[in-house]
């Protein structure tokens, strides 16, 4: 008879527990992107940018809530502004947001070697965008919709809101809507541009580039050398605000021209389309050649 | 074997060496491609039948995308790289661990940032000024207040990219947040911006005035930029020699 | 239950041929003349007295105590150990939470002419890419001061074997390639101190060869070499003398072979080869003689306290017991096991 044996540590052995597969490989990435551009879990330093931002961001909204309660039911309707405006007045700030955090969802990766482990994962190129540029989204939903939900809320306690339940319902779809579309459109701009280059410095200067660079060039076209002013629908800057607008049923800045017609709502929407399209084309062209190994 | 580094060998070595380290053709196309939209703006403003005083519009631009745009950005791209990169990935030690002064060092850097910096910004601007039917005065202003913007600008942001790991987002939010929005509606703000001085210096140069963050005298103006200049780069040395180095 | 905190280890001992007192940073600078001295008698070059490093909650290095002269000392640990945070506090590149470090009897990050005698070959595998080998150590060599800059780089690229003509940047070389355009740059001021962080590192067997040759030739000059790495037989070619560092402490420091003499609750391991070996472990158990046995085909490996004793009583056991002893082999005073008995007691 043989005296009882036991193995205690065979050393590496078969990971046997449950396979979640690529949801959750792809939450896992969406996750970990929110935490690394928003400093979660990490030392104070890293998150003293995105807050300064979103407190930058966010400050219109405080000022017109402030003079609300300060006024309170005395504030008149034009002295408040509509809520899409609420879009245009950070859009800096929220283009500098965009210079942050898509270089750090997307350059690390490249620069670190993590995009090869990830793809040792179940996720694969598709997937894996996918879930950085949900990730961007929900980052960039911060300093795009928190601002105009917040003066929604604000005005809503200080009884300045939408008549009824119905209207209120309204304005949210409407501000969600928006928020949802601006953020898609940040997204795949900012995403595009960082997949260009290694350098996290230089996908943020990229990044301003194709925001405020195009936007310079397109108003050199239209006020300097006269070009058509449908073409602001190509304005990274004014056109996602212009949209908004539309879809509350109004027209912005960027639709207007002294002495001709409106942009036409249509137009606005291809142009903003137009710019998600050719940004999206890059970024998964250059991911598509990029080898893992 | 060896002799002690002089002050002005370590400052053009360091010059050298960085002045290739910055000139890549990425970095050059992005920020070439910069001024040409101003060019691109002088071209608009010289061919518009609207333009009424075309002298006066031309400095308009020169400011509103010149002094604005390309000069704060393009030094922020060569200024915080020059060591900034070096930091960032790890070949500092290379300039760090030799005896040389650490203000030599710096001197190189800043150099070197200039070297790069003030071409890609001068040349532009100059051809836009002239493009755009700026007077001499107005072609000579916009040189000058986009020099001094660069001198200015590539020190401070030197320092920055000494200061911190990711000093171009900071260094935006700089000229987008600091000087593009609390700048133009405090007038405290605005005094502790460099933008207010150089637009300062191109009003008062070119004799065309600029609006209220722009009502430095001349003198006050370049004194303001050689300070800030002359500190960041002390300040820098300072960091320098205090640095973790990888 | 009470929670008592051991009393502090004793400090560690110099190693061989070091100064025990300890120069004061503003002491003047050890010059080159006195480095000619060495091995034995001469100065203090490096010195770590208390030193101890922190890094928010976590302590890389912690109260460690050393000095070092001339010669190659290799410094030890497994990975995480503290080896690349004590070599970067040691040329200044970052300063100690507590207690003082010197080279050459000064703060290498102050000094700027401590930093004209250091020669560092760091971990990291940056170079400025863009540069070719031979404008990369060019470069240094200017950095440094070095007289005849260009004459000296054209020596030590043929040192470590790289063309000085060769127009390839830096950045399309191979990992060993770049370990030697490092080592040809620290090299090329002709340093005092030597600081090289896994130099060994991508090279191929016979420049692993070469280059332990040249450290030693380097240290037969007089120059103090500081070399971290992992392949111990290769650390055991470069010289015996070794620090030890487990979890940022200082575990020991000396010539390993004393080491393992000092390791008296390990029994020595070792090897005797017989004609008879089942009789001679025997022999041995009844004896008192070994504290375990292990019987082989050829031979028996012996588990003893005692080795001197050992080797005493050896030879004429087999004799009275009418064996014959065909080899006694040491299995266990090698750098590895000290390393492991070391490392393995502090985990």
């Amino acid at each position: 008879m043989t005296a009882p044996a036991e193995i205690f540590d065979r050393g590496y052995r078969r990971y046997e527990g449950e396979r979640t597969g690529v949801w959750q490989a792809m939450r896992s990435v969406l996750w970990h992107t929110i935490r690394s551009v928003l400093g979660i879990g990490r030392k104070g330093r890293h998150k003293v940018f995105p807050a300064l931002v979103a407190l930058v961001a966010f400050l219109p909204s405080i000022a017109f809530l402030a003079f609300a309660v300060l006024i309170g039911d005395m504030l008149s309707e034009e002295l408040r502004p509509p809520y899409w405006e609420l879009f245009g007045l950070p859009i800096l700030v929220v283009v500098l947001f965009a210079t942050l955090v898509a270089p750090e969802a997307l350059v690390r990766d490249r620069r670190d070697g993590m995009f090869r482990l990830y793809l040792s994962t179940p996720l694969t190129k598709p997937t894996y965008l996918l879930a950085k540029f949900a990730a961007v989204m929900a980052v960039m939903a911060i300093v795009v919709a928190g601002p105009v939900l917040l003066l929604l809320v604000g005005y809503t306690v200080q009884n300045l809101g939408p008549d009824g339940f119905g209207a209120w319902i309204g304005v949210l779809g409407r501000i969600l809507l928006s928020s949802v579309l601006i953020v898609g459109f940040m997204a795949a701009l900012s995403l595009g541009a960082s997949s260009l280059t290694d350098r996290r410095a230089i996908a943020s200067v990229g990044v301003l580039g194709a925001v405020v660079g195009v936007s310079i060039v397109v108003g050199i076209c239209v006020d300097a050398i006269g070009l058509r002013h449908e073409l602001r629908v190509l304005d990274p800057l004014g056109a996602p605000v212009e949209m908004a607008a539309r879809i509350f049923g109004e027209v912005g800045p960027a639709g207007e021209s002294r002495g001709s017609a409106a942009t036409p709502t249509w137009l606005v929407f291809a142009g903003v389309a137009a710019w998600t399209t050719v940004w999206l084309s890059v970024l998964v062209t250059r991911y598509r050649r990029l080898t893992a190994v | 074997m060896t002799q002690s580094v002089s002050t002005v060998r370590s400052v053009l070595l360091t010059h050298r060496l960085l002045v290739r380290q910055l000139l890549t053709p990425g970095r050059l196309l992005a920020l070439l491609s910069l001024g040409a939209v101003v060019v691109l703006a002088a071209v608009g403003v010289a061919a518009s039948d609207e333009v009424e005083d075309p002298a006066r519009t031309i400095i308009e631009v020169m400011d509103g995308l010149g002094l604005v745009l390309v000069v704060p950005v393009v030094s922020l791209v060569f200024a915080s790289a020059s060591l900034g990169d070096l930091r960032e990935d790890g070949t500092l030690v290379y300039l760090w661990l030799r005896p040389m002064d650490r203000l030599s060092v710096v001197a190189g850097a800043y150099l070197a940032a200039l070297t790069v910096s003030l071409p890609l910004t001068t040349l532009p601007l100059a051809a836009a000024a002239l493009v755009g039917k700026a007077t001499v005065d107005g072609v000579i202003a916009t040189v000058v207040a986009a020099s001094f913007g660069v001198l200015a600008y590539s020190a401070a942001f030197v320092l920055l990219g000494l200061m911190i790991r990711n000093p171009i987002i900071w260094g935006l939010a700089y000229v987008l947040v600091w000087e593009g929005i609390f700048a133009r509606f405090s007038e405290p703000v605005g005094n502790a911006a460099v933008r207010g001085y150089t637009r300062s210096l191109l009003a008062n140069l070119s004799d065309v005035g600029l609006g209220p963050a722009a009502e430095a005298n001349t003198s006050t103006a370049v004194l303001v930029c050689v300070f800030v200049a002359a500190g960041s780069l002390a300040m820098a040395a300072v960091r320098l020699n205090r640095l973790e180095v990888d | 239950m009470s929670n008592v905190s051991p009393p502090p280890p004793p400090p560690p001992p110099p190693l061989p041929g070091t100064r025990i007192s300890s120069p004061t940073p503003s002491e003047p600078l050890i010059g080159a003349e006195d480095l000619s001295a060495w091995p034995g008698t001469g100065p203090v070059m490096v010195e770590a007295i208390g030193v101890t490093k922190s890094f928010g909650d976590v302590v890389a290095v912690s109260d460690v105590t050393f000095q070092i002269g001339s010669g190659v000392t290799a410094i030890l640990g497994p990975n995480g150990a503290g080896k690349s945070t004590l070599f970067r506090m040691l040329c200044g590149l970052t300063q100690p939470s507590s207690g003082t470090v010197t080279m050459l009897g000064r703060n290498a990050g102050a000094d700027r002419e401590v930093r004209g005698r250091i020669g560092l070959a760091p971990q990291q595998d940056a170079l400025f890419d863009r540069l070719s080998a031979g404008a990369f150590v060019a470069l240094a060599a200017q950095t440094h001061g070095v007289v005849r800059a260009e004459s000296r780089t054209r020596e030590v690229l043929a040192q470590v074997e790289l063309d000085v003509d060769d127009p390839k940047p830096v950045g399309s070389f191979s990992k060993g390639m770049r370990q030697r355009v490092k080592l040809a740059a620290a090299l090329v001021n002709d340093p005092d101190v030597l600081v090289l962080d896994e130099p060994l590192t991508g090279l191929d067997p016979i420049q692993r060869q070469r280059m332990i040759a040249l450290f030693g030739e380097l240290a037969e000059r007089g120059k103090c070499l500081l070399v971290s790495s992992h392949v111990l037989d290769e650390v055991a070619r470069l010289g015996s003398n070794v620090l030890v560092l487990a979890q940022g402490r200082l575990a020991a420091a000396g010539d390993y072979r004393s080491l393992r003499d000092l390791m008296d609750d390990r029994p020595h391991r070792v090897r005797v080869g017989t004609d008879r070996p089942q009789q001679l472990a025997a022999a041995l158990i009844e004896r008192g003689s070994a504290r375990g046995v292990t019987v082989l085909a050829d031979a028996v490996i012996v588990d003893i306290d005692d080795i001197d004793g050992f080797g005493r009583i050896i030879a004429p056991l087999t004799v009275d017991l009418g064996l014959r002893l065909d080899e006694l082999v040491p299995l266990d005073d090698d750098l590895e096991s000290v390393f492991r008995y070391l490392v393995e007691r502090r985990r």
